[in-house]
């Protein structure tokens, strides 16, 4: 459900980017927004209405959101995954209402991994009894047992699984289904419905000689013994082979280790490694040794002991097919020492489960076979959905497995063809036009804080720190609102052709044989054209934009200022405002006399507004707009002038005393400066 | 399209002072592309209208409305019971749009908010010129397809005046001698000739000389009474 009710766009109805490549849709852009306006709160219920995980998603996702983000185009996409970590860390949401069961049936879900707890999450919102099935005495999954806590905190998982909890979804622990419990046993307890989301918990391994030496091990086991013990068996001179995300964990994990030496033997060059860029560098940058495009021949060893590998130079990994291939140059053999080898080349599943259970269907590589719209398994009333379907996912994408297959057990149970509108295959607004990127200002990028190399390998604390208020405000102002931004009533507009000529960015046209204009998804969301549009044809598809309407009651409703004289309402721009520590302040100190309406880019703030403002009771309306050099946008100054001018006029024409409104272009939202030329219009307004 | 320019507040005002439900009723065609009368203008004015009355501690109640065309009936008809629950309405529209209204709802104040001004066009964004004067006899194609009779301030129709200086009317500094543009676009089309020719005393019978005129179609007339 898109809460923010963001409109969408009736000519093409283009979606965000980042909302596009989400596995499970999450809103992105709209969250980003809501934290752009310092609407925490708000946001985070935003993300959890999507996300069952969020702490957790903020901090491991692989954030193809921000691969494809917009700002790309510009400089350096926005720190999505890192804004929704700031929300996950800082807010929590307090369920206040239970959701009611609605339905007598009960269902099973077995593991309590990303897939496994999504699809608990939506059917107990759906109203449903939800029983999770879990072999560790800890929820999470593989996020518990594969990734480090120096990545992922537990407390991240364990909060967010924590709400899950509160919607009346049962754990129960140390319980191994096959063993434990049995597709019989479930039934026999009146489960209706079972979810399989046990994910895949084997190590693959290599066929090659030496493999059963000792000081040869598995990933995903060293991974598991050293994240839930502290500590693991490994010798001096580690070497990971595999060039994922598992490979980059085995070997920062292995560091903390304290081993003389970390390597990693990867297929892949360092340009196709398959992990995030950002994965390679923190190993990098911790001391890991990367030995690319190299490929195991066979394992060394001495006295049954491991004691380096064999290697041959890769000639390709892919073949013209682009499939998975790798060959090797001839004679091009070396040898990485190592006492320790780490295999990280991939997962399998341990079906044991299905014993005895010979209709749910199996692939060659070991993965269950469903209907890939129902999630249904050739056994009636049996499900399943995560990595042991996917056979390698993200946690995202567990996730979108687990949510999809929660509707569709409900679909299946109610008889129904309930539908989650998210789902929808939309297009993603197109790439910044070439031309435009040069109009668009560029935004840094705000870093990410992290704990120092030195102090980090003592220990496996959390190595990123996460974002303060400021920086996450920041960031999240950089957002260009990708197809939220304006857009024109076809039935209002009557081409006048105002927004073509007057749009900074270039963006409206009136495309040939139309009569009324079109904005596309370059928009930035400056609001010049919407203000202007004399026919008021033009609107922004976010109700977030509320061009300072709602603001402007909502600071006017307290009684208390009724009486206060003289009253100021203070219309500023959000983007010259982001910084925590100085806003509280100036607001306390402004408290009495002043006001203030913030807008995310005074071009949005239409003249009339300033008089509604007079109509409500303000004895004075101060504009403090960012100047040009430190605005968002481009020639928003110039239109502010414009429109303090006629604003002026409007008021004189009422017999208004000019020094009534004023505007003020100033260098921070938050410094003295606004403090001074408020505290000279309080004493200006006394003497009137 | 109508070129209207808004009327000071002052006058506005004291139009309607002795109402206390209003409703500003934009145009949604010509005036509204003229930035005079469209629905952006409306809010203004009336927010203007309910800022003057609260700080001359009145009470009065201000409607906003617009329609496509003052000058339908059909389109004013729609908007019948907001204006039939005003005391007065204040319009944006031309003045054809002003007397639809009043015609149409002879119960009811009708008063104009802009003075309907001229016919022509934005020559860039903000900047209005006038173009046309309705002469009821188009002398363009003889002219470059420029019209002496609005844009030249004594309507001349044999060549400048004695007064155009430097490619400029002398009524104005700030208005080209569009007889000075005819030469030059005559000029580049090699048409030069032509302004050899004597145009006689211009009929003004079919312009506003005679007021008011009509046009019927004959081909197009029902037998019905839409008003």
């Amino acid at each position: 459900m898109n809460t923010t009710g963001t409109k969408s766009d009736k000519k093409t109805d283009e979606e965000a980017p980042c909302i596009v490549a989400c596995p499970i849709r999450q809103d992105a852009r709209d969250y980003i927004q809501l934290i752009a306006r310092r609407r925490f709160q708000e946001a985070y219920q935003l993300v959890r209405s999507r996300n069952p995980l969020p702490s957790a998603c903020g901090r491991i996702c692989t954030h193809p959101c921000e691969t494809k983000c917009r700002r790309n185009s510009t400089e350096t996409p926005i720190a999505i995954a890192w804004l929704k970590r700031f929300l996950g860390d800082n807010f929590s949401e307090e369920i206040s209402k239970i959701p009611i069961e609605k339905y007598p049936e009960r269902i099973a879900i077995i593991g309590a991994g990303p897939a496994g707890l999504a699809a608990a999450n939506d059917l107990a919102l759906l109203g449903y009894s939800c029983t999770i099935f879990e072999s560790n005495s800890t929820p999470g999954g593989m996020l518990r047992m594969g990734v480090p806590t120096y990545r992922l905190p537990r407390m991240a998982i364990d909060n967010d699984v924590e709400f899950i909890k509160k919607l009346g979804v049962e754990i129960k622990y140390n319980t191994t289904f096959g063993t434990d419990i049995t597709f019989d046993s479930l039934k026999k307890e009146g489960f209706s419905a079972i979810f399989i989301g046990v994910g895949l918990l084997e190590s693959r391994t290599l066929n090659i000689e030496g493999v059963q030496l000792d000081g040869v091990i598995r990933g995903v086991p060293f991974l598991h013994e050293v994240n839930t013990t502290g500590r693991a068996h490994i010798g001096k001179n580690v070497l990971v082979i595999g060039g994922g995300a598992v490979a980059m964990d085995c070997a920062r994990t292995a560091l903390r280790l304290k081993p003389d030496k970390v390597s990693v033997a990867s297929l892949e060059s360092r340009k196709e490694m398959p992990t995030t860029d950002f994965e390679i560098e923190e190993a990098v940058h911790e001391g890991v040794i990367l030995h690319n495009s190299v490929g195991p021949k066979r394992i060394l060893g001495k006295d049954g002991r491991a004691t380096g590998l064999e290697t041959l130079k890769v000639k390709y990994v892919f073949d013209e097919q682009k499939r998975f291939n790798p060959a090797f140059y001839d004679g091009s053999e070396s040898v990485i020492d190592a006492d320790t080898i780490i295999l990280a080349i991939g997962q399998a599943s341990d079906l044991s489960f299905l014993k005895g259970q010979e209709r749910i269907q199996v692939t060659r590589s070991g993965t269950l076979v469903v209907n890939p719209t129902t999630f249904s398994t050739a056994l009636h009333g049996v499900y399943a959905g995560g990595d042991i379907v996917l056979g390698r996912g993200t946690m995202t994408e567990g996730m979108a497995q687990g949510k999809k297959a929660a509707l569709a057990i409900h679909n299946a149970l109610r008889n129904t063809t309930l539908k989650d509108e998210k789902w929808n295959n939309k297009t993603a607004v197109s790439d910044i036009a070439p031309s435009r990127i040069a109009l668009i200002k560029k935004e840094q990028k705000q870093e990410m804080p992290t704990m120092s190399s030195e102090k980090r390998l003592d220990n496996f604390d959390e190595v990123e720190l996460g974002f303060s208020i400021n920086a996450a405000v920041k960031e999240a102002q950089r957002c260009m609102n990708c197809g939220a931004g304006a857009f024109v009533d076809d039935n209002l507009c009557v081409g006048c052709l105002t927004c073509v000529r007057i749009c900074p960015f270039e963006v409206p046209e009136i495309k040939k044989g139309d009569t009324t204009a079109y904005i596309n998804g370059d928009c930035q969301s400056c609001g010049l054209c919407v203000v202007e549009c004399p026919a008021r044809a033009i609107s922004f598809k976010t109700p977030l934009e509320d061009q300072g309407k709602d603001t402007l009651q909502a600071a006017l409703q307290d009684t208390f200022i009724q009486g206060v004289k003289p009253l100021i309402i203070n219309f500023y721009c959000q983007y010259g405002a982001y910084n925590e520590d100085k806003i509280d302040t100036i607001n306390n100190l402004l408290f009495f006399h002043v006001r203030r309406v913030g807008v995310l880019g005074l071009g949005k703030v239409d003249p009339s507004l300033y008089l509604k403002a007079f109509e409500l009771g303000a004895h004075g309306v101060l504009v403090t707009a960012c100047k040009d050099d430190t605005c968002h946008f481009c020639k928003e100054q110039e239109w502010i002038e414009r429109r303090t001018k006629f604003t002026a006029q409007l008021l004189s024409g009422l017999g208004m005393d000019a020094r009534r409104f004023k505007t003020h272009f100033i260098s921070s939202q938050n410094g003295k400066e606004i403090l001074d030329i408020a505290f000279n219009m309080i004493e200006e307004l006394r003497n009137i | 399209m109508i070129v209207a320019a808004s009327k000071p507040f002052q006058e506005i005002k004291q139009m309607l002072s002795e109402f206390r439900k209003i409703c500003v009723l934009g145009c949604g065609s010509c005036v509204t592309i003229c930035h005079t009368g469209g629905e952006k203008q409306v809010a203004e004015l009336a927010a203007q209208l309910r800022l003057s009355a609260k700080l001359e501690g009145r009470q009065i109640e201000v409607k906003e409305d617009s329609t496509l065309r003052q000058c339908e009936w059909e389109f004013i008809d729609n908007i019948r019971e907001v204006i039939e629950d005003c005391d007065a309405v204040l319009s944006i529209a031309c003045g054809v749009g002003v007397q639809y209204m009043a015609e149409k709802f002879p119960k009811i104040r009708i008063f104009p908010g802009v003075n309907t001004t001229f016919m022509g066009g934005p020559t860039e964004q903000g900047i209005f010129w006038e173009r046309c004067a309705g002469c009821g006899n188009c002398i363009l194609a003889t002219t470059g397809g420029l019209c002496p009779v609005s844009r030249c301030a004594k309507s001349l129709m044999n060549g400048p005046c004695g007064g155009s200086q430097n490619g400029r009317c002398e009524v104005s500094q700030e208005t080209p001698c569009v007889w000075n543009q005819i030469y030059d676009q005559l000029d580049t089309q090699q048409l030069l000739k032509t302004m050899e020719t004597i145009v006689p005393p211009k009929d003004w019978t079919t312009g506003a000389e005679n007021h008011p005129r009509k046009m019927v179609l004959e081909h197009l007339v029902v037998k019905k009474q839409i008003n």
